[in-house]
C-alpha cells in the first residue's frame, strides 16, 4: 500500500520533470528554436524529421549554421569569443563536450531520470563531464571492429604457406600481433597492403590511446600526468612502428584520416581494416565498393591485456544562454527518442538507446540481410569494451603534441621512446600550465 | 569666395583608407592586444589577463616555432622564384602565339578558376599514394612501388610546391603578359634595325620594361601567398611529424583546435612581419625598376 | 645547302619546340582540373578503383543527388551559388571603384608620405587570412553583420582594393601624363579627362584586377568559413566541405559541386578578356 503511494508520487514528481519531454500539441505556438547541426549526409536523414517537432508543438526550429564537424567546433569556439551564444540547440561530439565550458546547460536538472536511464550507460558516463551531463547521445555512435577480406581466409594454399611461417593457423585475427604477423604476410606493396591506420591528428593519437590501453597502460594518470610513455606505450607505438617498416601498410599512411582509409579498404586492396560503423553498408556496396561481398566483420582484436574500443558520439545540447530552454530540451528529446534512432539507426549508424540497439539487432536477425546482422552483432559485441577520451578540455589540445612525434617514430625520425618521452614531456607542461598539479 | 578643401589625391585614397581601417586595422589591434594575453577562445575572461611577452617569449624560444618560420621562408622563396621563371616563360611563349591566343589566355587562367581549398584536395587525391592519379600512371608505366608523395620529407614539401605553383604561376603570367602586350614597339624595332640578337633585346628593352609588372606580381603573391595555408592544411596539414609545417598551419592549429589565440595571435604578428620585410624588399625593388625606365612617382 | 635553307629550317625546328613546349605547359594546366570534370562524372566505386581503370564510364549520379533533398546527398546548391554571385559581384564592383581611384591618386599626384601610404596600404593586405579570421568575427558579431551578405562583401571590399590600387596604378602610370594634360587643353575637366582619355586606355589594367578581385572573392575560403553560416550567406567554397562529414568525403560530389564553381568563373574570364584585348591597342597609341 505505502509503496504504491510512494510510486504515485514519484510517478507525478517525474511527470513534472517530464512536461517538457511529452510534447503537447501546440504548446511552442510562436517560439522560434536557433540551432547549429552538423551538416553532411549521413547526419541530414534526422533533421527532415524536424518539421514533425515543428508541426506537433507550434514551434520553428531554425537552423543558423549546418557545417562540418571541425568547421563547427571552431564556429562554438569563435561564438564562445565573441559572446553569440543566444542561440539554443547545438550538434554536440563526447571528444569536444569537454572544451566548452561553460556553454550547455547540465542537463540532468532539464531532462528526467527515467529518460536518461534509457541511453546506454557507457554513452551518458562520455556525455558527463564533471559531473554535468552536457547531451544527449543521438544515433551516431561510434566504435571500431575489424573489417576484413574474406577471400583470404578461403585460399588453402595461403593457409598452409601461412601455417608453415608463423606456427599456427590462419583464422580471423583475435589479436594486435596476429593482426601483425598477417599484415606482414599478406601483404604484397604497391598493389595490396595487410592493413593500414590513421596517420595524423587525432585519428592516430586515439588509435595510439586504444593500443596503450589495450597493452594494459593509459594515456594520463588519475591527476592528468601523461603516463603514455610506459612500456606499455612503447609497445604500443611499435606496433605502427613494426608495420610501417615491414611495409604492410600504405606509405601514405601517416597521411591518412578516416576518409582515405574508408576509401583504401573499399578499394579491395587492403586485407584487415579496423574502421568505424558508418562504413559498413559502403563496404558491402557493390555500388561504392570493390570488396562488396567479400567483407567480414569481427569484433576488434585484443592487445596483451583488453580489447581496443576507443569510442565517441554525437549528441545534441541546450545552451545556458537559451531563452526558451524547455522548448529547447524538448527538441533535444525529440531528436534523441526512440523513433528518432530507430529512424537514424536504420541508415546503418549505431544507436545509443538501449531498446533501440536490442531492436536492431533483433531485426537484423529475423532479416535475410547476413552482412547486415553479423557486422551489428560484431558491433553489439564491440560496444561493450567502448571507453570514451579522457574528459578534459585539453585532451585536443594533447593529441596536437603527440601526433607529429607518433609519426616521427613511425617514419623513422626518432626511436619509439625519444618520441614518446618528447610527446609525454610536452603533454607535461601543458598539464602543469593547465594547473592539473 | 575660397573654401579650404581636402586634397584631391586625399580624397580619392578617403574610402580606400576608410574600408581598410574597418576591416583589417580594428581587428589587428585587438588581436595585438590579445597576443598579452593567455586568451583562450573557450574562456573569454582571459582576454583581460595581462601577461606581457609571455607569449612571444614562448614562441621565440620554440624550436619548432623556428622550424616552421625556416620552413616558410624557404616555401615563399622556392615558390615565388618558380613562379615567376614559369610566368615569364609562359608569357613569352604566349606572346608569339598568332592564333587562338584568347582561347589559350583563357586556359592559361585555370587555374586561378580554382579555390584554394579545392586545390589542396585536388592534389591530395591526384598524389595519393594508393588511388591517386600520379602513382596510377607511374604504375600503369610499370614503376612498381607506391610513391609515397604526401609522406616522405621532400616529396611532400615538392607535392605541396607543385600545388600552389600550379595555381599561382597564371597570376605571373597573365601580369606579365599584359606588361607585353603594353610594350612600347618602337625600340624593339629599332633593337632590329641595329643587329641587337633577340636575346640582346629581351635582356636590354623587354626585361627592364617588364621588371615593374614582375615586381607588381612579385609583391601581390608575396602578400597573397598565405593563400597556401588552405591547400597545405587540407593535402598534409603541416605533417607528417610536421614535414611540411608551415606558420599558417601552425598558427591555426594553436588558435582554433587548441583554442589558445592568444599565442596564435604572437604567431600571427611574426608571421605579419615576415609578409611585411618581404613587401618592403619587392616594393624597393618596384621603385628602383620605375626609376630605371623613368616611371619614377 | 644555302643560307637561307638553314636559316628557315632552324626557324621550323624552333617553331615546334614552341609548340611542343606550349602543349606541354597547357596539359599540365588543364589536366588536374579537366580530372575534376572527369570524376563528377564518374561513379564512386570507379573513382576509387584499385587497380585504376582507364576508361571512364558516365553517370550523372553525382550531379542528382547534389540537387536532390537532404538527406540523399543533396546540398542547397542553388542558395550557395547565388550567395557567391552576389558577394563576388558587388565586392568586386565596389573595390574596382575605390581601387581605381586610389590607384588613381597615387599615379598621378605628388603628395607628402606618399611611399609611406602606399606601402601602409599593402601592408595590411600582408596579414593572413587566418590571423584575421578570429578579430573580424569578433568585431563583425558585436555590430551585428555576421552571416549577412554585406559583412562578407566589406570583408572582401577590404581585401582587394589595396591589390586593385597596386594594379591600376601600375596601369596609370604606363600612360603619358600628355594625353590627359591634351585632353584639358582641349577645354574637357580633370574628371572628363579621365573617363574619355586615361580609363579607356588603361581598361586592360582595370579588366586584369576586375578578374583577380572576382576570383578572389569567389574561391576565398578562410574568412567566409568564419563569416558565414547558415544556407542564407553560405559560399559556395564553404559548400563544398558539405561533403566531408566526420569520418567520410564524397569525393564524387565535391567534384560535381566543385565543376558548378568554375563554370561561372570561366565564362566571366572569358567574357573580360574580351575589354583586355581592347585595353590592350594602347601600345599602339603610344607608338
Amino acid at each position: 500500500m505505502k509503496k504504491t503511494n510512494l510510486l504515485k508520487v514519484l510517478l507525478a514528481s517525474s511527470a513534472i520533470v517530464a512536461a517538457g519531454e511529452s510534447a503537447t500539441a501546440g504548446m511552442y505556438d510562436g517560439v522560434t528554436i536557433e540551432a547549429k547541426l552538423i551538416g553532411g549526409q549521413q547526419y541530414e536523414g534526422l533533421y527532415g524529421r524536424i518539421a514533425e517537432w515543428e508541426a506537433e508543438t507550434g514551434a520553428k526550429v531554425d537552423i543558423i549554421s549546418k557545417k562540418s564537424h571541425f568547421e563547427i567546433d571552431k564556429e562554438i569556439k569563435s561564438d564562445m569569443a565573441a559572446g553569440t551564444t543566444s542561440w539554443c540547440v547545438g550538434s554536440n561530439h563526447s571528444s569536444f563536450a569537454p572544451q566548452y565550458e561553460g556553454l550547455y546547460a547540465n542537463l540532468n536538472d532539464l531532462v528526467s531520470a527515467e529518460t536518461i536511464a534509457e541511453f546506454v550507460q557507457g554513452n551518458i558516463n562520455a556525455s558527463t563531464v564533471g559531473g554535468e551531463l552536457l547531451m544527449l547521445p543521438r544515433a551516431q555512435f561510434d566504435v571500431s571492429v575489424l573489417y576484413y577480406l574474406k577471400s583470404n581466409y578461403e585460399d588453402a594454399d595461403k593457409a598452409a604457406a601461412f601455417k608453415a611461417e608463423y606456427g599456427y593457423n590462419l583464422a580471423v585475427p583475435d589479436t594486435w600481433d596476429q593482426v601483425k604477423d598477417q599484415a606482414i604476410f599478406f601483404a604484397d606493396p604497391p598493389n595490396f597492403y595487410g592493413t593500414q591506420y590513421a596517420g595524423k591528428d587525432e585519428a592516430i593519437v586515439g588509435r595510439f590511446y586504444e593500443m596503450v590501453v589495450a597493452e594494459g597502460g593509459n594515456y594520463l594518470d588519475e591527476n592528468k600526468k601523461p603516463i603514455f610513455n610506459s612500456d606499455a606505450g612503447q609497445r604500443a607505438l611499435q606496433w605502427f612502428v613494426d608495420l610501417y617498416e615491414a611495409k604492410a601498410v600504405p606509405a601514405g599512411t601517416t597521411s591518412y584520416v578516416w576518409d582515405d582509409l574508408g576509401q583504401g579498404f573499399a578499394s579491395g586492396t587492403v586485407a584487415l581494416n579496423l574502421d568505424w560503423p558508418g562504413w559498413a553498408g559502403f563496404f558491402n556496396d557493390p555500388e561504392s565498393s570493390k570488396a562488396a561481398g567479400n567483407v567480414g566483420v569481427a569484433v576488434q582484436p585484443m592487445g596483451t591485456v583488453t580489447r581496443t574500443g576507443w569510442s565517441g558520439h554525437h549528441g545534441f545540447s541546450v545552451t545556458n544562454d537559451c531563452a526558451n530552454k524547455e522548448a529547447a530540451v524538448s527538441l533535444v528529446n525529440f531528436l534523441t527518442s526512440e523513433e528518432s534512432q530507430l529512424a537514424e539507426s536504420a541508415g546503418g549508424s549505431l544507436p545509443t538507446r538501449t531498446a533501440v540497439w536490442e531492436a536492431n539487432v533483433a531485426a537484423a536477425k529475423a532479416g535475410d540481410d547476413a552482412f547486415r546482422a553479423e557486422s551489428l552483432e560484431a558491433f553489439a559485441e564491440g560496444a561493450k569494451f567502448a571507453f570514451a577520451v579522457p574528459p578534459i578540455p585539453e585532451w585536443g589540445e594533447t593529441t596536437n603534441i603527440v601526433f607529429p612525434e607518433l609519426q616521427a617514430a613511425i617514419v623513422g625520425d626518432k626511436t619509439v621512446k625519444e618520441a614518446l618521452d618528447d610527446a609525454a614531456a610536452a603533454v607535461d607542461e601543458l598539464m602543469r600550465e593547465s594547473g592539473y598539479y | 569666395m575660397t573654401r579650404r578643401r581636402l586634397p584631391e589625391w586625399f580624397v580619392l585614397l578617403l574610402p580606400a583608407i576608410v574600408v581598410i581601417a574597418a576591416v583589417v586595422l580594428i581587428p589587428l589591434v585587438f588581436s595585438l592586444y590579445s597576443s598579452f594575453t593567455p586568451y583562450k577562445l573557450t574562456r573569454p575572461a582571459t582576454l583581460w589577463k595581462w601577461v606581457g611577452t609571455y607569449n612571444y617569449e614562448k614562441i621565440l624560444s620554440d624550436g619548432k616555432f623556428w622550424a616552421a618560420f625556416g620552413r616558410t621562408v624557404l616555401f615563399l622563396t622556392i615558390v615565388l622564384n618558380l613562379e615567376l621563371l614559369l610566368g615569364l616563360g609562359i608569357a613569352l611563349m604566349m606572346n608569339k602565339v598568332t592564333w587562338g591566343q584568347r582561347s589559350l589566355r583563357t586556359i592559361l587562367m585555370f587555374p586561378m578558376m580554382f579555390s584554394p581549398i579545392l586545390v589542396g584536395f585536388q592534389f591530395k587525391f591526384i598524389f595519393n599514394d594508393n588511388i591517386g592519379l600520379v602513382n596510377n600512371v607511374l604504375q600503369s608505366m610499370g614503376y612498381n612501388a607506391a610513391l609515397p608523395w604526401l609522406v616522405d620529407g621532400k616529396l611532400a614539401m615538392f607535392s605541396i610546391i607543385f600545388a600552389e605553383v600550379w595555381m599561382s604561376t597564371p597570376v605571373f603570367a597573365i601580369l606579365i603578359l599584359a606588361g607585353l602586350f603594353a610594350m612600347p614597339r618602337d625600340p624593339l624595332e629599332a633593337a632590329k634595325v641595329d643587329g641587337c640578337t633577340p636575346i640582346q633585346t629581351f635582356r636590354h628593352i623587354t626585361l627592364p620594361f617588364l621588371m615593374p609588372f614582375i615586381y607588381i606580381a612579385m609583391t601581390i603573391r608575396s602578400l597573397d601567398v598565405a593563400r597556401a595555408y588552405d591547400i597545405v592544411q587540407i593535402m598534409t596539414g603541416g605533417g607528417p611529424a610536421r614535414r611540411t609545417e608551415l606558420l599558417w598551419t601552425l598558427m591555426s592549429r594553436t588558435g582554433y583546435v587548441d583554442s589558445r589565440m592568444g599565442l596564435a595571435n604572437a604567431m600571427g604578428y611574426v608571421s605579419i612581419i615576415l609578409s611585411i620585410l618581404f613587401t618592403i624588399y619587392f616594393f624597393r625593388k618596384l621603385s628602383a625598376a620605375r626609376a630605371q625606365i623613368g616611371m619614377a612617382g | 645547302m644555302d643560307r637561307n635553307q638553314t636559316y628557315r629550317n632552324r626557324k621550323r625546328a624552333l617553331n615546334a619546340v614552341h609548340f611542343v613546349a606550349l602543349f606541354i605547359t597547357m596539359a599540365i594546366i588543364c589536366i588536374p582540373g579537366l580530372w575534376i570534370v572527369l570524376n563528377s562524372f564518374r561513379p564512386t566505386v570507379e573513382i576509387m578503383a584499385k587497380p585504376p581503370v582507364w576508361t571512364p564510364s558516365f553517370t550523372l549520379e553525382h550531379y542528382r543527388n547534389m540537387f536532390g533533398g537532404a538527406g540523399e546527398g543533396g546540398v542547397p546548391v542553388f542558395s550557395y551559388f547565388r550567395n557567391s554571385l552576389i558577394v563576388s559581384v558587388v565586392s568586386t564592383t565596389i573595390a574596382i571603384l575605390i581601387g581605381m581611384s586610389g590607384g588613381y591618386a597615387f599615379a598621378r599626384y605628388r603628395f607628402p608620405g606618399k611611399a609611406g601610404y602606399f606601402v601602409g596600404l599593402m601592408l595590411f593586405r600582408a596579414v593572413p587570412g587566418v590571423a584575421l579570421s578570429l578579430p573580424l568575427f569578433i568585431v563583425f558579431a558585436r555590430v551585428g553583420i555576421i552571416d549577412t551578405h554585406f559583412g562578407l562583401i566589406l570583408a572582401y571590399v577590404a581585401m582587394n582594393v589595396p591589390f586593385t590600387i597596386w594594379l591600376t596604378d601600375g596601369f596609370f602610370r604606363q600612360i603619358p601624363k600628355e594625353l590627359h594634360e591634351a585632353a584639358e587643353i582641349d577645354g574637357c575637366t580633370r574628371w572628363q579627362a579621365f573617363w574619355r582619355v586615361e580609363f579607356p586606355v588603361a581598361r586592360s589594367g582595370v579588366a586584369s584586377a576586375a578578374i583577380f578581385a572576382f576570383l578572389t572573392s569567389w574561391n576565398e575560403f578562410a574568412l567566409a568559413s568564419q563569416l558565414t553560416r547558415s544556407v542564407g550567406s553560405k559560399t559556395m567554397p564553404v559548400g563544398l566541405l558539405d561533403f566531408t562529414a566526420e569520418f567520410t568525403i564524397n569525393w564524387g560530389g565535391m567534384c560535381a559541386l566543385a565543376v558548378l564553381m568554375i563554370i561561372p568563373a570561366l565564362v566571366l574570364t572569358f567574357l573580360v578578356q574580351k575589354h583586355l584585348i581592347a585595353g590592350l591597342t594602347f601600345g599602339g597609341v603610344k607608338g
